[in-house]
């Protein structure tokens, strides 16, 4: 970047001829790297998208050529795996969270940030310590509790846990743009005669929206892709796309042609906003570690 | 007075959710780690035993800190690849011209997807005989040729290890590059001028000044590794025997396997305190300044 040369071109020295050279294996180096990177994280997906449109002989062959099938989308759409009941119930699942998610944690994260609380700071962060718990201490009672008041194997039962998943993230995340928000736009809305709610509405959240974007992605990605709850909570009715993977085991083997066209479906939604979520979803997750 | 109604509706909904689906299931579980109480034997909270819960995890159960062992062995490799892995591809990726940033669009698939479904598919990736990567891998060290990845005492750690570098390399990537682009150009430009080799920059101004992001990064992976089960529970099922039980998983099948809940949530405890520690270091590096 920095060029010091001016018109005249100088024989170039030993130093420097050997500085080049360096430049240009460096180069050759960060290709390599590069394109090994790209074959490390690359191939294994595409492996798996392939595997979903080959025959159950395909399978189990390493051939990279092989004549595509639709059979195995018809087949996981059957009775034995009800692939589409399985993804109504994910859509069901995540909607339901982000409805309750979003507007309770934009609502939270207003009121740590504007009102002082007894306690202050301590139950933001103590909400955000609850994370580090391991998730089987918090299923075990939840799952005598679902149990008992029949809500087992049911979306709502889900919902209800992936809010706890999703909401102190959520709340940090929104909470950190309300923050960076001078209390005057507020003032001067409420010096106009709105009330504070209506300020809220009418000027705090629009503001705010690349902070709510942020956390709705992330609430999507981990309630879409949530598994180890939904194994505990469902057996039937309510199973969701990741938890189904697993009906892919039977006794016969494993089907690892359906087990493809379910991560396939599982992997859609991802790859459509994977460059939003490059964008928003780490920034999110990461705005207190850059700081 | 509008405003303190607003100060507690607000807050109300997250209250909520916080209280039921965490804070009361956090207590619950150790109420229940107070009792004997498996399910099987009675669908009532068993008998009152106070600590003998606790006695039995830290006197007379080997299999237990087995997996305390487990458990650490994976942390601390998967830890420490992720991050210096992750740490090579931000070197490697951090620029903004068209390849860096399509290749990045592609690494951040592998971290939105779902654990379950990055588990599944390396065990259908390492499979014997058919599985794609398991035949590369026999193809560049004819020594593993033979070994059947998942099932061998020796290898099927390494795998559980490297599958979940695969998985979060792309995320702590993300973050050191987000680091690095915020540090100083005049202090790499500096370097250069006095003609430091490119090592000599990153070991003698660079990391350095990463060292904050870098601490809290290595914080957040060992608590992700720590509560890591998905992949435990869809890649090696904690086999071959228990090789691969980490203490999730552990509690995982006394939980739902054997139903041996009130000795399962004292293990959760167990782990829940190790983590606590963690939790404790993480928010006194996050808000330390705050105070």
């Amino acid at each position: 970047m920095t060029s010091l040369s001016s018109g005249v071109a100088p024989m170039p020295t030993k130093a420097q001829i050997r500085r080049q050279r360096n430049r240009k294996t460096m180069s050759v180096l960060r290709i390599v790297g590069i394109l090994l990177i790209t074959a490390l994280w690359l191939l294994p997906v595409l492996w798996i998208c392939a595997t979903a449109f080959k025959s159950p002989g395909d399978v189990i062959s390493l051939d990279i050529f092989f004549t595509p099938t639709l059979d195995n989308f018809a087949k996981a759409v059957g009775p034995n795996y009800q692939l589409g009941g399985r993804i109504w119930n994910s859509i069901i699942v995540t909607v339901g969270t982000l409805l309750v998610a979003i507007p309770s944690s934009t609502a939270a994260a207003y009121a740590f940030s504007r009102f002082r609380y007894p306690g202050g700071i301590v139950w933001p962060i103590g909400l955000l310590a609850t994370q580090f718990v391991p998730a089987v201490m918090i299923i075990i009672p939840l799952f005598i509790l679902f149990r008992s008041i029949g809500l087992l194997d049911t979306p709502i039962a889900l919902i209800a846990v992936n809010l706890s998943v999703v909401v102190p993230y959520a709340i940090w995340m929104i909470k950190g743009f309300m923050d960076a928000l001078p209390m005057d736009m507020e003032e001067a809305a409420m010096m106009d005669g709105a009330s504070r709610f209506r300020a809220l509405i009418d000027v705090v959240i629009p503001v705010a929206m690349p902070g709510i974007i942020t956390a709705t992605i992330f609430c999507f990605v981990v309630t879409w892709n949530e598994f180890f709850y939904a194994l505990i909570l469902t057996s039937n009715d309510s199973v969701t796309l990741p938890v189904s993977l697993m009906s892919a085991r039977t006794d016969k083997g494993d089907e690892w042609e359906i087990m493809a066209v379910i991560g396939l479906t599982i992997m859609v939604p991802m790859m459509l906003i994977s460059r939003v979520v490059q964008r928003h979803f780490l920034k999110g997750l990461t705005a207190g570690a850059v700081k | 007075m509008r405003d303190s109604a607003l100060k507690w509706g607000l807050l109300a909904p997250a209250i909520l959710i916080s209280i039921a689906m965490l804070f009361y299931p956090i207590g619950r579980s150790f109420w229940y780690s107070l009792h004997d109480w498996n399910l099987t034997i009675s669908p009532q909270l068993g008998p009152f035993i106070g600590l003998d819960n606790y006695v039995r995890l830290l006197t007379d159960d080997p299999q237990f800190w087995h997996s305390v062992w487990v458990s650490c062995v994976f942390s601390f490799f998967s830890v420490f690849t992720t991050i210096v892995v992750s740490m090579l591809m931000a070197l490697l990726l951090q620029g903004s011209r068209q390849l860096e940033i399509n290749v990045r669009s592609i690494l951040v698939l592998a971290f939105a997807m779902s654990p379950a479904l990055v588990g599944i598919s390396w065990r259908f990736l390492l499979a014997p005989e058919f599985g794609a990567a398991d035949a590369v891998i026999g193809w560049i060290f004819p020594r593993w040729a033979d070994v059947p990845i998942l099932a061998d005492t020796s290898t099927a750690m390494v795998a559980l290890v490297l599958v979940d570098v695969w998985h979060w390399a792309p995320y702590f990537m993300l973050t050191f590059i987000g680091a690095l682009a915020s540090l100083p150009q005049e202090t790499i430009e500096a370097g250069q001028i006095d003609g430091a080799g490119r090592f000599r920059i990153f070991f003698g101004i660079v990391l350095p000044q990463l060292k904050g992001v870098l601490a809290i990064a290595i914080l957040l992976k060992t608590i992700f590794s720590i509560k890591m089960l998905e992949q435990v529970i869809t890649m090696t099922s904690g086999g071959p025997g228990s090789e691969t039980s980490t203490v999730p998983h552990k509690v995982y099948e006394t939980a739902f396997k054997f139903y041996d809940f009130g000795y399962a949530a004292a293990m959760a405890y167990f782990l829940a305190a190790a983590m606590l520690v963690l939790a404790m270091i993480y928010s006194r590096m996050l808000f330390g300044g705050q105070k």
